[in-house]
Formats: structure tokens, C-alpha cells, sequence
């Protein structure tokens, strides 16, 4: 009983219920996330995008020179890839903490939108090299940052 | 135009992009000198071509500007690595609270 009314220990257990509280307080949210979660519908769909464009450069490139590789003659694969990406772009929107996700998206499509500025100057097989780099280093890094998104699963390279 | 060294260019890019994420660099390090060496090459190809007159200013300055962007997409990507790492850190100490106070009171409060 003495010890109760001592203001030392009186201080000491005040002190030990804050902590306490504070503990229980941060701890009652038992997890916190800065970023979205993995969506699969990104993922394969950034997936199946980077196909499309792998598809549409190798033809392109095998069919240097001709009307095959004009631009006149790919309208459609753009108006398609616009489409595809603007679909990804408000799934991505539509994520809470996915800003990092969406601006890579509409990077993405600046990139789509000055490989048809290239191809209506008329397509040269020099510029298939920068253009698949270009495409390929983007669609890895959306992937890389989803697939990071599972969290705690090893990511392949 | 003076030639671009290579090496150089991927590691000032490295530098840079280092000095920003800190403490979570050295984990995403890999991933990003081998997206910087790739664009740098690319950046190296454009320059050749620009040099050797088969490029023209106008598809030059496009080209350079999807190398750009694709380097923002890499360090983007860098930026939400270490946001996962910040964020596995802070749960694995809330994980320490929660088990300290459940094993003090014992039973599972939290």
C-alpha cells in the first residue's frame, strides 16, 4: 500500500500505461500497405500488350520498305494498342495506392503515341532497335513492380 | 558531338538514381544497372545513327524521348521497390508490438 502512493512509482506506472497504450494503439492496425496490391488483370494484360508490340515490330521489320510496314496499313494496330492501354490505364486508375503503377502506364502510352509519330516519318530498320528497347524496358518495369506488388513471393527475374 | 562513354553514362545514371533511394538501393541495384545499361546502349545506337546521317532530327528527338520515358518507368518501378521494402519493415516492428503485448497479457489482444 505504501508503495502505491509513492509519486515515483505512481510516475513509473503512468508512464507504463502510455507506452501501452501507444504499443496497442499502433499495433491495432497489425499491418499497413503504402502500395496497392498485385491485380492480375494489369499484369496479363501489360503481358499481353508487350506481345502485340513485339508481334507488330518483327513485322514491321520483315516488311521494311514495302506497303506492308506503312503506316496507312497498321492504322488498326494502333487504334487496337490505344484501346488496350486506355482499358489497363483505368484498371491501374481505379486501384487505390496505385499512382506509381498509373504513371507508368501513361508513360506507356507516350511511348505508343511517339512510335506513331516515327512510323507516319516513314519506318526505317534502324529504328526497330531503340523502338523494342524502348518497349521492352517499360513493360518490364510494370511487370516487375506488380509482380513485386504479392509481396513475400520470390519475384522471377 | 563527342562520343558517349558507356560506362560513364551508366554510371552516373546509377549514381543518380542511387543518391534517391538510399537505404533501399541495394536491393533493386541489379535490376537497375542492367535496365540502364540497356538504355544506354540504345542511347549510344541513336547517337551512331544521328552521326552517321541516317537519322533524322526530328525521329532522333522522338526516339530520345522514349528512352526517357522508359528510364522514368525503371526508376518509378526503384520507388516502389523501396516503398514494399519501407513497408515490410514497419509491419515486421508492428508484428514485434503485437507479439510482445499478446505474449505479456497472454492472450491474443492484437
Amino acid at each position: 500500500m505504501k508503495v502505491k502512493s509513492n509519486p515515483f512509482y505512481a510516475a513509473h506506472r503512468l508512464a507504463f500505461c502510455a507506452i501501452i497504450s501507444v504499443l496497442i494503439f499502433s499495433a491495432g492496425c497489425t499491418s499497413i500497405k503504402l502500395i496497392a496490391d498485385y491485380d492480375e488483370v494489369i499484369d496479363s494484360s501489360v503481358t499481353e500488350f508487350q506481345k502485340n508490340m513485339e508481334t507488330h515490330l518483327i513485322k514491321l521489320e520483315r516488311n521494311i520498305g514495302t506497303d506492308d510496314a506503312s503506316h496507312e496499313n497498321n492504322i488498326d494496330f494502333y487504334d487496337e494498342a490505344r484501346v488496350e492501354l486506355s482499358s489497363i490505364r483505368v484498371r491501374a486508375a481505379a486501384i487505390l495506392k496505385n499512382e506509381l503503377t498509373l504513371t507508368q502506364i501513361e508513360l506507356l502510352i507516350q511511348n505508343l503515341e511517339n512510335l506513331e509519330k516515327i512510323h507516319e516519318l516513314g519506318i526505317a530498320a534502324n529504328d526497330i532497335p531503340p523502338l523494342r528497347n524502348a518497349f521492352n524496358t517499360g513493360t518490364t518495369a510494370i511487370l516487375k513492380l506488380e509482380l513485386a506488388k504479392k509481396r513475400g513471393i520470390e519475384v522471377e527475374e | 558531338m563527342t562520343d558517349i562513354d558507356l560506362s560513364d553514362l551508366v554510371a552516373n545514371m546509377l549514381s543518380a538514381a542511387g543518391d534517391s533511394l538510399k537505404d533501399k538501393w541495394p536491393e533493386s541495384k541489379d535490376y537497375a544497372e542492367s535496365e540502364f545499361k540497356k538504355i544506354g546502349e540504345t542511347i549510344i545506337f541513336i547517337s551512331q545513327e544521328v552521326l552517321a546521317g541516317r537519322m533524322s532530327e526530328e525521329k532522333t528527338k522522338l526516339h530520345l524521348e522514349m528512352q526517357k520515358n522508359s528510364s522514368k518507368m525503371v526508376l518509378l518501378t526503384l520507388e516502389g521497390l523501396g516503398l514494399l521494402a519501407v513497408e515490410a519493415a514497419i509491419n515486421a516492428a508492428l508484428k514485434v508490438v503485437s507479439d510482445t503485448v499478446n505474449s505479456a497479457i497472454g492472450f491474443a489482444l492484437l
